[in-house]
This record gives C-alpha cells, sequence and structure tokens, in this order.
C-alpha cells in the first residue's frame, strides 16, 4: 500500500506548501481535468512532464518515485490485462496510455493532499461557505485514516491468535476470512464515533453559534496567479481538443 | 516450554521495545508480568505465539526456534487474549463467538459443544449464550473474549490485562478458571497492572522496565522490592504496606511481607502466640 503515500501529508516548507489551498485545489482539478481530455501517449507524457517539476518543487519527488515504485505491480497488471483483453486497433497503445493517464491523476490530486495539512483543508472549506460541522467531519475523517490503518493491523493480529490463517487457501476462502477483520473494525469505529461525539458535546462543541477561528486564509498575488494560469491553461488545452486536430502519434502496435 | 535467549525487538526498526531478553518458562507454571506502561510487556507476549518476531536471538518452544512455525501452528499450543475484546468479536452471538475459536483448531463437534458450555459457565456468562456480544457491557464482552481462548484450553495461556473492567467477584471467577486449567497442567501467564490478582494466584512475577527484565522470581521477594515496585510504578501492595508500618514499632515483624498468613504468624508471634 506504499502508493497510498502521495496522498498523505507531508510537513515541510515549500512553494507548493505555502500555497492558498483553495488554489491548490483549483489547480489539482484542472490538471485532473487536462488528464482526462487525452487518452494518447504523447500528450500524457507532456501532462506528467508538467507534473513532475511541481512534484520537485514541493519537495516530494523521491516520495513521489517511491509511491510510483509501490504503484508499479498494478501498473504492470492493468497493461498485461488491458493489451491481452483489449478489442482495441492499437491494444499495447491503449493500454500505456491508460496507465499515464492513471498516474497523471494520481499526482495531479497527490499535489493537493501531499501538501495540504488537514486543519487547512478545513479551513479552505469554511472560507468556502461550507458550514463547519461538515468541513470538521471532513478533517476528523482525514484524521482518523491513519488510527484506523493501526487498528486494522491490532484486529489482524488478534484474529491470527485464535488460529485463523489470513494469507492462506483459496481466494473464497481469503475473502470469507475478511470478515472476522471487517466486522470488529466497522464496530469500533462506530464505537469511537459515538464516544468522540459525546466527549466533543461535553465540552461544548457547537454551543456558541458564531465561531471564531485561530488561523484565517487570505488569497495572496501567487495565488491569484496559480489559478489564472490554471485557468488560461484549461481554456487553452480545451480550445485545442475541440478545434486542432492532432496528428496520430500512436505507435503502430 | 518456552526459552527466550537474548531477545531484542524494535518496532519498524526504529522503536526499541526488547532488548536483550531471557527466560524460561516452564510447562504449568503460574507467571504474571509486571511493568509500567510502555515496558514492553505486549511485546514480549506477542513473541511467544509469533505475531512478532525478534529482531535478533532466538524463541524456543519445546527445543524447536518457533521462527519454523507459522502464528497458525503456534496458536494450537500458546494461547493469547489481546487486551481489546473489540478487536476479537465478530459474530452475532457469544455462544457462536466460543464455538469459532474451537472450529478454528479442528475441534470435534462433540467436544466443542462440550467446552463451550463449561467455559461459558465457569466464567458466569451462560445466560448471555444467544446475545449478541455488540449488545454486551464492557466487562461482559471481555469476558466473552476471554471465554472464546479458554475453551481452547491451550498448553500455553497468555493474557494480556484480563482483569481492566472486571469488579472482586468476577476476577474470582476469572482466577478460579485459571487455576483449574493450572491444575490440568497448562501453563497460565498474565500481563497485568493488578497487584493484589497477581499476590494471590501469581506464583512467580516477572517484572521489566525499558524492555528489559528487572526482576524475576517468587512474588512475594519480586513485589516486597521496594526498586521493582518503583520501577513498575506501582503501589506496594497493602499488606506489605502494613507490614512496614508494624515494623517500626515491633522490629521482629519482617517488614518484607506480601501474603496475609506471613502477617497473621508475625502478628500471632508479636502477641507470643496462641
Amino acid at each position: 500500500m506504499s502508493f497510498l503515500e502521495v496522498f498523505q501529508y507531508t510537513r515541510q516548507d515549500s512553494i507548493v506548501h505555502r500555497l492558498d489551498p483553495r488554489a491548490k485545489l483549483f489547480l489539482s482539478l484542472v490538471l485532473a481535468v487536462i488528464s482526462l481530455l487525452f487518452l494518447e501517449i504523447f500528450p500524457l507524457l507532456i501532462i506528467i512532464g508538467v507534473l513532475i517539476p511541481m512534484m520537485t518543487a514541493a519537495k516530494s519527488l523521491r516520495r513521489w518515485l517511491r509511491s510510483m515504485k509501490g504503484l508499479s505491480i498494478l501498473l504492470l497488471f492493468i497493461l498485461i490485462f488491458n493489451t491481452l483483453l483489449s478489442t482495441y486497433p492499437n491494444p499495447l497503445n491503449y493500454s500505456i496510455a491508460l496507465i499515464l493517464r492513471l498516474i497523471a491523476l494520481m499526482t495531479s490530486f497527490s499535489i493537493f493532499f501531499l501538501t495540504v495539512h488537514p486543519d487547512e483543508l478545513s479551513q479552505a472549506l469554511i472560507q468556502m461557505r461550507v458550514r463547519f460541522e461538515f468541513a470538521f467531519a471532513m478533517s476528523m475523517a482525514m484524521r482518523y485514516v491513519p488510527t484506523l490503518g493501526q487498528e486494522a493491523y491490532a484486529i489482524m493480529d488478534t484474529q491470527k491468535a485464535r488460529g485463523v490463517e489470513l494469507d492462506k487457501g483459496n481466494i473464497l476462502k481469503r475473502i470469507r476470512n475478511i470478515v472476522p477483520i471487517i466486522v470488529p473494525l466497522i464496530i469500533v469505529s462506530i464505537r469511537r464515533a459515538l464516544s468522540i461525539a459525546e466527549s466533543m458535546e461535553s465540552r461544548g462543541f457547537g454551543a456558541s453559534k458564531n465561531r471564531t477561528y485561530m488561523e484565517s486564509l487570505s488569497f495572496q498575488k501567487r495565488d491569484w496567479a496559480v489559478c489564472i494560469i490554471s485557468l488560461i491553461v484549461l481554456i487553452m488545452v480545451i480550445y485545442i481538443r475541440l478545434n486542432i486536430p492532432l496528428p496520430d502519434w500512436s505507435i503502430p502496435f | 516450554m518456552i526459552m527466550m535467549e537474548d531477545v531484542h525487538f524494535a518496532y519498524d526498526g526504529l522503536y526499541t521495545a526488547l532488548q536483550g531478553v531471557s527466560l524460561q518458562i516452564d510447562d504449568s507454571e503460574r507467571i504474571a508480568i509486571m511493568g509500567s506502561n510502555g515496558a514492553g510487556k505486549t511485546t514480549l507476549v506477542k513473541h511467544f505465539n509469533g505475531l512478532l518476531r525478534p529482531n535478533s536471538g532466538r524463541i524456543i518452544f519445546d527445543g524447536v526456534d518457533t521462527k519454523h512455525y507459522s502464528v497458525a501452528e503456534l496458536a494450537r499450543e500458546i494461547g493469547l487474549v489481546m487486551q481489546n475484546p473489540d478487536h476479537q468479536l465478530f459474530l452475532d452471538s457469544v455462544e457462536k463467538e466460543v464455538v469459532f475459536g474451537l472450529k478454528q483448531l479442528g475441534f470435534s463437534e462433540d467436544e466443542i459443544k462440550e467446552r463451550t458450555e463449561r467455559t461459558l459457565v465457569s466464567l458466569g456468562i451462560e445466560g448471555l449464550s444467544e446475545r449478541s456480544p455488540f449488545t454486551l457491557s464492557g466487562g461482559e464482552r471481555k469476558r466473552v473474549a476471554l471465554a472464546s481462548v479458554l475453551a481452547t484450553e491451550p498448553r500455553i495461556l497468555a493474557l494480556d490485562e484480563p482483569t481492566i473492567g472486571q469488579d472482586a467477584s468476577q476476577k474470582d471467577k476469572l482466577a478460579e478458571m485459571l487455576m483449574g486449567l493450572n491444575e490440568k497442567g497448562r501453563t497460565v501467564i498474565v500481563v497485568t497492572h493488578d497487584i493484589e490478582f497477581v499476590i494471590e494466584n501469581f506464583p512467580r512475577t516477572i517484572a521489566m522496565a525499558n524492555g528489559t527484565i528487572i526482576a524475576d522470581g517468587p512474588t512475594n521477594s519480586v513485589l516486597s522490592n521496594d526498586e521493582v515496585i518503583n520501577k513498575c510504578s506501582l503501589t506496594a501492595p497493602q499488606l506489605t504496606q502494613a507490614a512496614r508500618s508494624i515494623h517500626k514499632i515491633f522490629p521482629e515483624v519482617p517488614e518484607r511481607l506480601t501474603l496475609l498468613s506471613e502477617l497473621e504468624d508475625a502478628i500471632v508471634s508479636i502477641l507470643g502466640g496462641v
């Protein structure tokens, strides 16, 4: 699961980290939309060629490379199965494009998740006029992902100690083996959610109608610049996609 | 018999939890493992059944290095009840939960039925057998989790904090059950902070601090040692405290006592015998 690392916030000081989360959200969405506009190898390579310097600017290139290494087995599967089972005229061409699109999409979103602290995210949502309760729920959810992971490992240990063999048997047996893991995980999560809710209420959550915040985000010139450039690029790319016939870049097999 | 030889372990290779633990546990012993939070007690018991594997050192079970066995294989001989019952319970009735553990280890139908009934009765939860574990109280869930492992009667039984959330009478029932298993030749190991529970039921105590064993021996001598008590963040047993106060007035009463009978004898001897 090491490829999920690119979606985990890391505390660092970089140009990308300092950007306003709203600007980064817009940037990520634009990059993702552009990645979805193309399913040919060369345009996607260009997009990735733009994304990699951004990762470098976020001082996270090594982390990105590690994640891609973790993802490589999955990518290889996609490549092999799509090439073998595809009905497209150039199956290999098509599968490579699919893989590149997946990488481009992941990287686009990782620029956001890698550099936005959960607190910043909820503050950004609040300033985008999302109700505080929802914004808070969102940042709580992000906060509890690693906790849930630890819990899952503890549950696996407990079940293994009872003689459950998680990594043995055929596929059916393995699927059935998930039950002793997933049921306690859900129950424990619900229990915890209830007790968090109770303890929050007993500490006065929601007691005052008008909340004030320790920090507030402010859009700076560079944030406007990022948004405007993203928008211009998006419009240009859409225009190119719709009106300019692209040469046939596909490799002939 | 379990032997640990100079076992070192660090979580993720970074966070040192055990540094050079060696011990020997013979068949049909009753042992308590005590120590402050973070001393490495749980890490230690997780090594018994292979949930954790040592970074260096060896763990030998009946003469064979445990690295040759899988956790499932070790689970047949070494039962481990973890702290949090909610990590274990997943079926919709208490009875099914107990049956599940027995089925995993391949007991016959009759055996399963007989053992389930016996275990539920001895832990006082026979009335709950049709209930869903998720509707039970914390203490009851704890007992169900205990029951599901106790029923398998493993040769070595390790319990992590079994007395949490149990009232005095439940503790007595648990102790009785553990004694019963021990009389059948089973080894019982508990990890606990409950000093009275240890004094009453466990002849041998292993005290841990900072990933090492700081004392290992007869419970009354380990737990009447001030240094051990301090390092394990325990409060000296009330009986020992009482003995100390009496010792100040009557020096003939020894200050290191843990058992009621010892104190009685001492007092009787001060009074000139009866």
